[in-house]
Parts: C-alpha cells; structure tokens; sequence
C-alpha cells in the first residue's frame, strides 16, 4: 500500500503548520505583489519542502543542525553519504538559503553533476515540469569549492571565505564539508573549524567514511565520530539492510516513534518513508 | 606519390595556448631538414616561426591559421597540421582534427592540464583521435612532468604512462631516458641534432626500473605475447613492449607520455620515432562517409589508391595565385586533370594544380594517394565540401560548426576601403565557417559575427593589413533574443472589404512556450474552419514575425503556435489575407503572452594562481557573474562562472591587469537566460535610440 508523504506527518505538527505564526490570518495581506509567473515556481517551491521526508528529522521550516552546531552523516563508501547530503543542501537552497559545498575529493565538476542527478529525479518522482526554472533559482544559492584533502587547512579556508563574503559574493547560511579526512587527530582541526562556524553562525555537515571491518567505540559509535562526538549535535547514519538503506540517527535527532522509517530509495537514491510494500 | 600508406601519418599537434607546439613544430621541421635554421616564436631575429606564416601570428606570437605542413622522418611521410591554441580559433581546431590520424597532446610541465587542453582533449574524443602526450619545457623552473601525468589520469581520465623519465628538471634538465630501450639520451650539438645514447646514470636506475615496470605493467593489458613475457619472467622486447603500447594507443585506451623541451631542443627526436612507431597510419583508423542514396547510412571507407575518390576539403586560403583548398583524400587518389564532383553543388570539376604544403611555401606534386593531406589551387568550393569520382554518393559526415556568440558593426573609412573589405570579407567568411557577415536592413551596416573579441579582432587586422581595409568599428553587439513565458489566446480577424478586392480571414488559437524547438507550428484546425489551402499561409505569417520580436525587435524563439479555429470568406479569403491574419493575431497576442528578453550566457573558466583568487571572483561577481565553484589545485586555481556575454567585452585585459598577467580564461557558450529586469530596460532604451537615429 502507497502512502502520501503529507499522510504520514505526525498529527500535532499538522496542526503546528496550520497555527504557524508568521501565517497571516485570512483576508488579510502582506503587501507583497506575487507575479502570475511568480506563483507556480513559489506554488512549486512549497510543496517540494512541504513533500521534502527530511522534515522528518528537524524542525518545521528549521535546520535538522542549528548555527554554529555540527552534524555528520555516517556510512560506508558507496552507500549514499553524498546523495543525503546534497539532498539536505537542496532542502536549504529551496527555502533560500545559501549552501557552501566543499568538498575534498571531487571536482567541482562531479559535484555539480550529484545536484543536477538528484534534482533530476526530484523532477521526475513529483513530476515536475519546470524544474529547469525552479533549478536557475535555485542555483545562485550554491557554491561549490573543492580543496585538495592536503592542502585544506583552517587559514586557507577562512581566506577563501573571506575572499567570499567581504566582496559580497556569496554569504553562506550552510556550509558542507564533504571528504574530511575524520582520523585520529582530526579533532583540533574540527574544534577550530566549529570556532569558525560559530563566528559566521552556519551550521556545518560532514560526510564520515566508516569501515565494514571496523567494530564500533564504547559508547556505540563509530570510532571515527567516537572521538569527536562531543562537537557534534546531529550524526545520522545509512544502514544497508538487505536491499534497503535505512536512514538511522545515532545521536540529536529522533524519529517520531509512530512514523514509518526513512530510507535512501536504492533506485533513485531518493530519501523516502517506507510504508508497507516499498517506499513512499 | 608513396605507395606505401603504412609509413604516412597525419598528425595534429594541439594544446593549451603557450604551451609551445608552434615552437616544437618548428624544432621538427628543423630535425626533418625541411628547414635550415631554427627561428623562436617571438625570437629577436624578427624571422619568427616557420609555421606563423602570416605577420600577424608571428607578432602576436600565437597561431592564427593551422597551417599544414610535410616532412619525412626515417622513411616515413608525415603530415602535420598546426592547430592553434586559443579557444576563439576552435573552429580551426576541430577542423583539423577532423583529418588527422592521430595528435601529439603539448602540455606544459609547468602549467600542466590547462583549461584549454580540456577542451582540445574533448575535440579529440569526439573524432576519436588517438594520441600521445609530450610534457614541454621540462627546462622551466617548477617544471614537474610526473605532475602532469597525474593530472592527464585525474582530469582527462586518460590511462597515461611514462614512456621516459628526465635526467634533471629545470635548468638542470639534459636528457632523458628511454624506458622502453633503457638508456639514457643526450641531445648535443648547438641545435641538440646529435643524440648521445648513453647508460642510465646510477642515481635513476632504481627510479627507471620502477617507471619501466609501470609501463609494462600498462601495455600488457592490450598484448597477449607481453603478458605471457611477463608471467614466465622471459626478456621483454623492445618490439613487443612497442607493439602492446601502439595497441593501446590506437585504442585511445593508453596515453604514453614523452617529455623534454623543445625550446632547448631536448627531446624532440624521440618523440619523432614514437610518431612512427605508435601513432596510426590512414589504414589503422576507419573513416566513415554517408551514402547519400541510402538515407545517409555510414559507408566505411577504404584507403585504396585503386577504389573510387572520396575527399575532404577542410580549409581555405586564399592566396595570390587565387583560392587553394586544404584536401584530405580518404578513398581512391587524386591525379592532376582528374574530374571529381563536389557533391554539395553536383558541379564537375577538374583538378589542375596539385602541391604538398610546407608552411607559406609549397611544391608541385602529380597526384595524392589514399590517406594524403594536400592542397589544390584553382577550385571553387566552401570548407567542408566532399569531393568524389562521378558516380559516387558519397559525403564525409559534416562537421560541427557552433553558432556565433557576438557581433560588430564595421564600416570602411573610404571608398577604396569598402571595396577591399567586401573582398576580405567574401574570402574570410568562406573560410572560416563561425565567422559570418551581412548587412543590417535598417541601419545599412555591415554586421560581423564571431566566437569572440579576439576571434573578430583577428580579422579585422587581417583586412587592415592584408587588404589595406581600414575600417571603423562599433561598439561589440550581443545576441539577443526573445521569447514569451506563458500560454496566451488568439482570436484575429484581417478584414478589409471597402472597395476594391476584399482580404478576409480569421485565426483562433494560441501561443504558449516550448523548448523543444525555436518554433513550431501545430495546426489543430477541425471541420474545415480554415481551409487546407491557407495552414500554409497561417503557418508563414506567424513564422515571419519570429524574425524580429514585437518587443524589442530581437528573434524569437520557443514558441509553439497552435492554431485550432477561424474563418474564411468564398470570395475574400487569399494567402495575403490569411498571411496577414497571422501576422494580426501574433502582434496582438505577443504582449498577453508576457515576453521576456534573452541573452547568452557564457561558462567562463579562469585558471589563476590562488593568490588572486579573490580578485578573479570579484571581477566575475561585477560582471553579474555567478560563480559555480572554485577548485583548487595546489598553486593553481580555477574558478567555475557563468558571466552574462554582455559584460565580457575587455575581459581578458582587466584580467590580466588583475593578475599580473598570470590567470587566462576561456569560454564558451552555456545557455540563454532571461535579461535581469534593470538590464532589459536599459536596452529597450538602447533600442529605441537606435530606432530613433534610423529614422
């Protein structure tokens, strides 16, 4: 059986959204003039949020990780970690806000071909007409800068984004950091870089490779978060399970215990709630 | 005329601008003895390069025209064409690449894999050449060879492999040794025309060994014979290992690597024999023709002097003996006196004059066989034109020519100078297909269009100097156009029936946008409403008004028209009428349909070292640029954009000026997007101004 993304929201955050405060009351206006031609790509904007299964993990129209706060997504090569996390800067870029992408082992090629990829299947699953339209809006809002693993360093970051903000080129609301090399003296590195998210007021995402062979820390983890844990808020984690990829959080965020799981839809690597019979 | 086509190769020798294949080709000619001494790009002797014939190359120190050349090296005969570097001049390059066999791939062991050879390296995987790669200016100081071969697996995914290692870098750089023969070379003399063959000295040998066993490592993949030699740890053949890595490249699945400096005439020799011996003759690549009478399905064809001719002419000049054509023969041979048929006119002709060409000079030759590169003097035709037997339908596929991106308006200081320039144009227009030219209506004015600044810049020179046009030119012009955004309703009637013959007809339907196409015409008229006879006109009408939109008089494209009702009157209804209606209906409905206007957009890619990186983004950033990404690749970096065309016009001087010369840039058309709202208006005032002066 098929179930409705909007079907499967919890009841209480239904009735959130229908009380949201900044909603002005009927028959009353905003002043703001929306264009005919406007309206579809807002219309069209809404919904794909509204649709988006990530709100599952955070707040209504928030970030899943707040400003200055760290959050990674863990899983073994191959599994989906890029796919997660493109698909978390796409939801921020919908609602307007601006993603910085670095990442250290691809080219800025490659990533740009991950955004198109996965907002071509966005297209395609809520079949959308337009998405080119919607994609020229949309990417203004991202930037992608790629380091090579040894030369990124704490200076040559902040030099880069100085060299970004100070002309007013491109002033991030997010930033993703994609390849990080998470071994044992990462975490000077990491607390630096958390100074630094603190100062611009963005929260940050990793990606965390973790090994088949690799037997979990103490406390659970895996040992490449075990020992940085204390700097992160959010961690979330792909489990391949036979043929499905569950979306698990490890450490911040829970699943609304009545709500089907999230997964990666292996076709499409599409994040999806899975009902009964496949995924939704 | 060689009969054996195994010993000719035409090869192409293509890379980023600077990366010296001009210099190299002429250190080529030198040791081919096809020239006497050896002259520098930008040499203090004035002579300038052999191979930049034309004035303006060797001033400007780049190459303008690929200039195809001969030469014989060990018993073979070698074709070379000189392509140039810079992206304006693409057309030449594709071009040439189009009749090659295979390329030597220059790249600079300083500068590596630059933007450019990105470019040249996706030319050479559309026609499927093969190559091999000569890392340049070894002599340079950051030089690091092993760098680029890094970058040509990372960046070009190309499997290449050292085929030498250098005997010291920069201003140590001596020689190089051979990994396939073992040893090392020396190249002695005042010109390096002596090569010492030497043992490999006891500091490399470890590293040599090494590199070697990756070579072998690599070519075993395409040899049975090598593999079987290595597993049973028998002695590995100099011919065996050539052979497997020759496999390889005619492939395109290995790139060997050659490195040296051709400026301190290092290296060049051996790259020579990997000519011959790794690069394809005409008889190892399969070219294929369309058959004309088939449906245009692909013919192989076969280089065999005694089958019937198929030939490509692939480039133009026009000289002072009058128009000599650049031609490739595929299939069968071309005598003097042969007639042959172009098969894009069907018109016959005779071949009179046939040479070999060696830079600006030439020598007459009697007839070219199967696989030679020639030219042809006396024969009327446009680039690209197939020539073949009488009786043969044959057409080599067409090559791709992209629009041109930008325009400017010239107009000639006198009247001894509108004559020239009308002769200039006539002749750089049949050469070069991206470059266009026509009168504007309205203004009178002779319009130029091109694949940028530099491209059109070029040919005006050309017209001062070869021509002695002196022309005046007018600020550079985007091209614009124009398209509408949504679906909007139709219902015209064209009536006029006072006196005299009467015009009626009425058309209903609508427009909407569509980006399939730049117009389609989709006639949903049922029970005869419009009848049959007049779609066509209906469709004419509307399809006249795309020319020149009502809102700014721009082309419009992405368009559907559907056409579903109307009317007609016995008497009164005619094309005129129906034609009118049309164009009735569009005005009419255009402004309902909320039109927009469009410009080019283009990807431009700067390559910078980092320190400048945030002056590039800034420059980029002013430009309405918007910037997809930055990468950085260790002292360089390149910076990803998309940059309205309008805003391009100088760029390549204030970037300069921002980077001490350091950055270059290239780019090429992306997408056309919609004008900002303060631009638009902007130019619908330059428009009006315009319009105003006109009349």
């Amino acid at each position: 059986m098929l179930k409705l993304d909007s079907e499967a929201l919890p009841a209480d955050r239904l009735a959130r959204r229908r009380s949201r405060p900044d909603r002005p009351a009927p028959g009353t206006s905003t002043g703001r003039v929306i264009r005919l031609k406007e309206r579809n790509l807002i219309m069209l904007t809404k919904d794909l949020i509204l649709r988006n299964p990530l709100r599952l993990l955070g707040q209504e129209n928030e970030d899943i990780v707040g400003p200055g706060r760290f959050g990674a997504v863990l899983a073994r090569a191959g599994v989906g970690k890029t796919a997660l996390i493109v698909q978390i800067a796409l939801n921020t870029m919908l609602r307007g806000r601006k993603v910085l992408h670095i990442s250290l082992n691809e080219p800025v090629g490659k990533v740009d071909i991950w955004y198109r990829e996965v907002v071509h299947r966005l297209a395609q699953h809520y079949q959308v007409n337009d998405m080119q339209q919607l994609w020229d809006t949309m990417l203004p809002h991202r930037l992608i800068m790629t380091f090579q693993v040894e030369g990124f360093s704490l200076p040559k970051l902040q030099e880069r984004l100085t060299d970004l903000t100070a002309q007013n080129i491109f002033q991030p609301d997010m930033i993703i950091i994609d390849g990080y090399p998470f071994d044992p003296e990462a975490h000077p590195l990491l607390e630096a870089l958390k100074d630094l998210a603190g100062q611009l007021a963005v929260p940050v995402w990793f990606t965390v490779t973790t090994h088949r062979h690799e037997a979990p820390a103490e406390d659970g983890l895996p040992v490449q978060l075990s020992p940085v844990q204390d700097l992160f808020d959010v961690a979330i984690a792909l489990q391949p399970k036979g043929e499905t990829v569950f979306i698990e959080a490890l450490k911040g965020c829970t699943l609304p215990e009545a709500q089907p799981p999230l997964v990666l839809d292996p076709a499409t690597m599409l994040i999806r709630t899975q009902v009964e019979g496949g995924v939704a | 005329m060689k009969t054996n086509i195994r010993h000719l190769r035409n090869i192409g020798i293509s890379a980023h601008i600077d990366s010296g294949k001009t210099t190299l080709t002429e250190r080529v000619l030198f040791y081919t003895q096809r020239i006497h001494a050896i002259h520098d790009v930008k040499g203090k002797d004035g002579v300038g390069a052999t191979m930049d014939s034309m004035e303006l190359e060797r001033e400007r120190g780049i190459t303008i025209a690929s200039a195809a050349t001969y030469c014989q090296w060990k018993g073979h005969d070698i074709n070379i064409i000189d392509t140039p570097g810079h992206v304006d001049f693409t057309i030449e390059v594709e071009r040439s690449l189009r009749v090659l066999d295979g390329a030597i791939l220059v790249l600079c062991s300083v500068g590596g894999v630059q933007s450019q050879s990105i470019t040249v390296d996706h030319q050479m995987k559309r026609y499927n050449v093969p190559c091999i790669a000569f890392v340049n200016k070894c002599d340079r100081s950051g030089a690091s060879p092993f760098r680029v071969i890094e970058q040509l697996k990372n960046k070009l995914a190309h499997n290449a492999v050292a085929m030498q290692i250098p005997i010291g870098l920069e201003a140590d750089h001596q020689g190089v040794v051979d990994l396939v023969r073992m040893k090392a070379l020396y190249f002695r003399g005042d010109n390096g025309e002596t090569i010492e063959e030497l043992e490999i000295p006891a500091e490399l040998r470890e590293m040599a060994d090494e590199y070697r066993e990756q070579l072998i490592d690599a070519a075993t993949m395409f040899s049975d014979e090598l593999t079987e030699a290595v597993l049973e740890e028998a002695p590995v053949t100099t011919e065996m290992l050539l052979g497997a890595i020759r496999a390889g490249v005619l492939q395109r699945q290995l790139t060997p690597v050659f490195m040296g400096s051709a400026y301190k005439n290092k290296g060049v020799q051996p790259l020579l024999d990997a000519v011959i011996d790794l690069l394809p003759s005409p008889k190892d690549v399969i070219n294929q023709a369309l058959d004309l009478n088939a449906e245009e399905a692909p013919v192989n064809l076969q280089p065999d002097n005694a089958l019937p001719t198929v030939s490509l002419a692939f480039k133009l000049e026009d000289g002072q003996y009058g128009q000599l054509t650049y031609i490739r023969v595929y299939q069968g041979k071309l005598e003097k006196g042969d007639t042959v048929i172009n098969v894009r006119t069907g018109k016959k002709l005779k071949i009179g004059r046939l040479v070999r060409m060696h830079a600006d000079q030439m020598e007459d030759i009697p007839a070219l066989g199967s696989g030679a590169i020639g030219a042809m003097f006396g024969v009327d035709c446009a680039s690209g034109d197939t020539f073949v037997t009488p009786g043969v339908t044959l057409t080599m596929t067409s090559m791709y020519v992209p629009e041109p991106v930008i325009s400017l308006a010239i107009a000639p200081k006198d009247h001894k100078s509108e004559i020239n320039m009308s002769k200039a144009l006539n002749r750089f227009s049949k050469e070069d297909p991206t470059f266009k030219t026509h009168v504007n209506d309205e203004t009178g004015e002779t319009i130029i269009s091109g694949m940028g600044e530099l491209h059109l810049d070029v040919y005006i020179e050309r017209m001062r100097r070869e021509y002695s046009a002196i022309v005046t030119t007018g600020a550079p012009q985007v091209a614009y156009r124009e398209t509408i955004t949504q679906r909007a309703e139709f219902d015209y009637i064209h009536k006029k029936q006072t006196g005299g013959s009467g015009q009626y007809g009425r058309v209903a339907g609508y427009i909407e946008p569509c980006s399939e196409a730049d117009f389609i015409f989709d006639n949903q008229v049922t029970g005869g409403s419009v009848p049959t006879q007049y779609i066509p006109a209906c469709e004419k009408g509307f399809r006249n008004c795309m020319a020149k939109g009502p809102k700014l008089e721009f082309p419009v494209t992405g368009i559907r028209v559907v056409l579903n009702d109307g009317a007609s009157h016995s008497v009164d209804s005619s094309d005129m009428a129906f034609q009118a209606a049309a164009r009735g209906a569009f005005i009419e409905v255009y402004p309902k349909a909320k039109p927009i206007v469009q410009e080019p957009i283009m990807k431009v890619v700067v390559e910078t070292p980092a320190e400048y990186q945030g002056a590039v983004m800034g420059s980029l950033n002013q430009r309405r640029g918007m910037i997809l990404g930055a990468q950085d690749e260790g002292v360089m970096c390149i910076i990803e954009s998309q940059v309205p065309l309008a805003e391009m016009f100088g760029y390549a001087t204030i970037l300069r000026s921002l980077t001490q010369g350091k950055a270059q840039f290239t780019m090429e058309f992306a997408a056309y997007k919609q004008v900002p709202q303060s631009i638009a208006e902007e130019i619908a005032k330059k428009v009006a101004e315009k319009k105003q002066k006109v009349a």
